[in-house]
Parts: structure tokens; C-alpha cells; sequence
């Protein structure tokens, strides 16, 4: 029961910046959603360790992500499977008659970074934690850290080229 | 306007835009959470059941084990008499529940369980070695590939990765803050060693590699 209170007490604390952070890195709100309740089903398993520990949204973070990061691969790889069946048929190049605009361009070029960038580049840039922060969740150095983020960003500019200067514009 | 201004700029408009979700659907998370507690209650809440569980699972591997190990001194016996060459080393561990291990799994929890006691010997003194880090942080690069190369066929053989996973991250966090907090260093060492003894980490390794060390 007091266990029961504690976690009550320590989702309530967590949940909005655990769910926003799912929700950034998987783009959809089932996936999100999914994300969210594993990491606190985890973190609830682990409850007696962190009881009014500051340590453990660290922690918690850390499971966020190592979960979202292993369900996405895991959901590409369901889906390339089912594009590889829907794909049997002569692949016929789609073009969509009208060129994407440039927020479009700008978002599909964060979601083609390589995962390793992209998770520190939403994390540091569009959520603003800070790369000590980063470093715990990633299990990484936090100079790894900040040389990915500058990685990240050097790759946007490289595919973005003009539509960075039409966006400002 | 420079290309930093450019880039602010542009991040200032897709913080706004890029996969930004509604409000957190708390009460409808909560639901879910508690609901698959429920189910995994025995699992979860009576630890003492788990590790019963846990001890009749390293029973029963063990007794797996002499099995094993009884077919691989017969086999050898055979071998010996029927055979010119006798395999050796890793790829020669086939028999028993490692079975389904590949080498390069089996490679990699042999070296994980070195290191976790070592850790663990450490963390029990208080200190941990410096060099500890950087062979933590390879473990854990992977550790992380074999997650990524998993169809979960093994669940068990997941979790126990995914158990790795977070445990090897907490040792790479103690050995980079050591240096600057020692007393945060400290803290999060003894969190580690904590997960490690709790989870039984090392146990579930090496019940997954009885005829590995039978055949050794």
C-alpha cells in the first residue's frame, strides 16, 4: 500500500516529462503512450531502491529511453517486414506532385538522423535537458554527448542546405 | 545572419511543431499501469516466491548441467575412440540450455559476469576501479547490438539484456562521476550494486551458461 502511494506519488512527479520525451522520439501517441507505462512498469520493480531519491528520476530516465529506442527498432523492423510483403509486387517510385514545404523538409530530415544523434538532438534541443542529463540517460560520457548534438546539427545543415535560409526567410 | 542564428531560429520553430504531444493522458496511463501491475503481482510484489522460482530454475539447470556434462564425457569418450580431431573452445559448447546461445552471446556474458564481480567486489569496498568505465562502456555498446539483433524468441535471454543494459549504464555513470563527486560517485555506486544483487544479474548468467562451465 505505501509502496502503491510512493509510486503514485513518484509518477505524478514524472509523468509529463517521461510522456513528452516518448512522445518526441516515437512521434505517435499509442507508441508514446506504450513507451510511458513500460518504463514505470519497470520502475516500479525497482521502487524500493529509489524511494525519495533524487536519483531516480535520472534513473527513470534512462529506462524511457533504453525502452523507446529498443520498441522503435523493434517497430521498424515490423514494419519493413510488412513493406517488404505489400513491396512484392515491381516497385513503382512514388513522387508526390507537389514538393513538401519546408517545415516538412526540415522535420523529415531530424527523423532520418541516425538514432545515436537524433535522441541527444530532441533531448538537448527540443527538450531541453541539459547534456549531464543526457550522458546519465545515454550511459555515455557527457563530451560523447555534446559531440553527437554537434554531429546532429552539422548533419541538418548538410541535408537542409537552402531550406534553412527559405525558413528564416 | 550567420548559420548558428539560422539553426536557432529553425529549432525555435519545430520545438513548437516537431512530434509535440496533446496534454499527458495521465489517469488513462495510470489505468494501464496498475492493470498490468496487477497481472505481474506474484512476479512483482512476492519477492520470496520469485526467488523460489529462481532457485528451482537453477535447480533444475543444474541438474541440466550434470546431465550435460555426464553426455559431454561420453561423447568425448567416443570421440576420442572414433574420431581423429576433437572440437574445441566456444563453438564446441552445444549441449545443455545454452544451446541456443551463439557464441558471440556467449562471449559477451562471460565477460559481462567477469566484470559485474568485479564490480561487485569493489562496490562492496566502496571503490571502484577507474579502468572499470571504459570496459563497462564496451559491454554496453554490446550489449545494446545484441538487443538490436534479437527476434524475441527468448524473452528470458531479452530481459536479461535489457537487465544488462541499465545495470551497465548505472557503472558507466559511477566511473565518469567519480572523478568530479565523490560522494555522488559513492551513492550511485551502492544503487548499482543494489540492482545488481537484487536483480540476481549474475545468477541469471550464469544459469545461462551452466554447460559452458561444466564443459570449461
Amino acid at each position: 500500500m505505501g509502496d502503491e502511494r510512493a509510486f503514485r506519488t513518484l509518477y505524478e512527479m514524472n509523468v509529463d516529462r517521461i510522456y513528452r520525451l516518448a512522445y518526441r522520439m516515437a512521434g505517435e501517441e499509442d507508441l508514446a503512450m506504450d513507451f510511458t507505462q513500460e518504463a514505470f512498469v519497470k520502475a516500479y520493480q525497482r521502487l524500493d531502491q529509489f524511494r525519495g531519491d533524487a536519483a531516480f528520476s535520472t534513473w527513470l530516465h534512462s529506462v524511457t529511453v533504453s525502452v523507446v529506442l529498443n520498441g522503435l527498432r523493434k517497430v521498424d523492423r515490423h514494419r519493413k517486414r510488412e513493406r517488404s510483403l505489400e513491396d512484392a509486387a515491381p516497385v513503382v517510385e512514388k513522387r508526390t506532385a507537389v514538393e513538401p514545404g519546408v517545415r516538412d523538409r526540415i522535420e523529415a530530415a531530424v527523423d532520418d538522423l541516425p538514432e545515436i544523434y537524433r535522441t541527444v538532438f530532441l533531448m538537448h534541443d527540443l527538450e531541453g535537458y541539459n547534456h549531464g542529463e543526457i550522458a546519465s540517460a545515454l550511459g555515455v560520457a557527457e563530451g560523447t554527448s555534446k559531440a553527437r548534438l554537434s554531429r546532429a546539427r552539422a548533419k541538418l545543415r548538410e541535408s537542409l542546405g537552402d531550406a534553412m535560409q527559405e525558413y528564416v526567410t | 545572419m550567420t548559420s548558428d542564428d539560422r539553426m536557432e531560429s529553425m529549432l525555435e520553430g519545430i520545438r513548437e511543431t516537431y512530434n509535440v504531444p496533446n496534454e499527458t493522458p495521465r489517469e488513462q496511463m495510470w489505468t494501464e499501469i496498475v492493470a498490468r501491475l496487477d497481472t505481474k503481482q506474484t512476479e512483482v510484489l512476492d519477492l520470496s516466491a520469485a526467488r523460489r522460482r529462481r532457485a528451482f530454475g537453477s535447480s533444475r539447470t543444474a541438474g541440466w548441467a550434470v546431465a550435460a556434462a555426464a553426455v559431454l564425457v561420453l561423447g568425448v569418450g567416443i570421440g576420442r575412440m572414433t574420431a581423429p580431431t576433437v572440437l574445441s573452445g566456444p563453438a564446441a559448447i552445444t549441449l545443455g540450455e545454452s544451446s541456443s546461445l551463439t557464441p558471440v552471446e556467449w562471449e559477451h556474458l562471460d565477460r559481462t559476469e567477469s566484470l559485474l564481480t568485479m564490480v561487485r567486489t569493489d562496490a562492496r569496498a566502496g571503490r571502484i576501479d577507474p579502468a572499470t568505465g571504459a570496459w563497462a562502456s564496451g559491454l554496453l555498446s554490446q550489449t545494446r547490438l545484441l538487443l538490436d539483433s534479437r527476434d524475441d524468441g527468448q524473452p528470458d535471454m531479452s530481459d536479461l539484456l535489457l537487465d544488462l543494459e541499465l545495470l551497465l549504464i548505472q557503472i558507466v555513470g559511477v566511473a565518469e562521476t567519480g572523478s568530479m563527486d565523490e560522494a555522488r560517485a559513492r551513492t550511485e555506486l551502492e544503487l548499482a550494486l543494489r540492482s545488481l544483487e537484487e536483480g540476481e544479474v549474475l545468477s541469471r548468467i550464469q544459469a545461462a551458461l551452466p554447460s559452458v562451465q561444466a564443459g570449461a
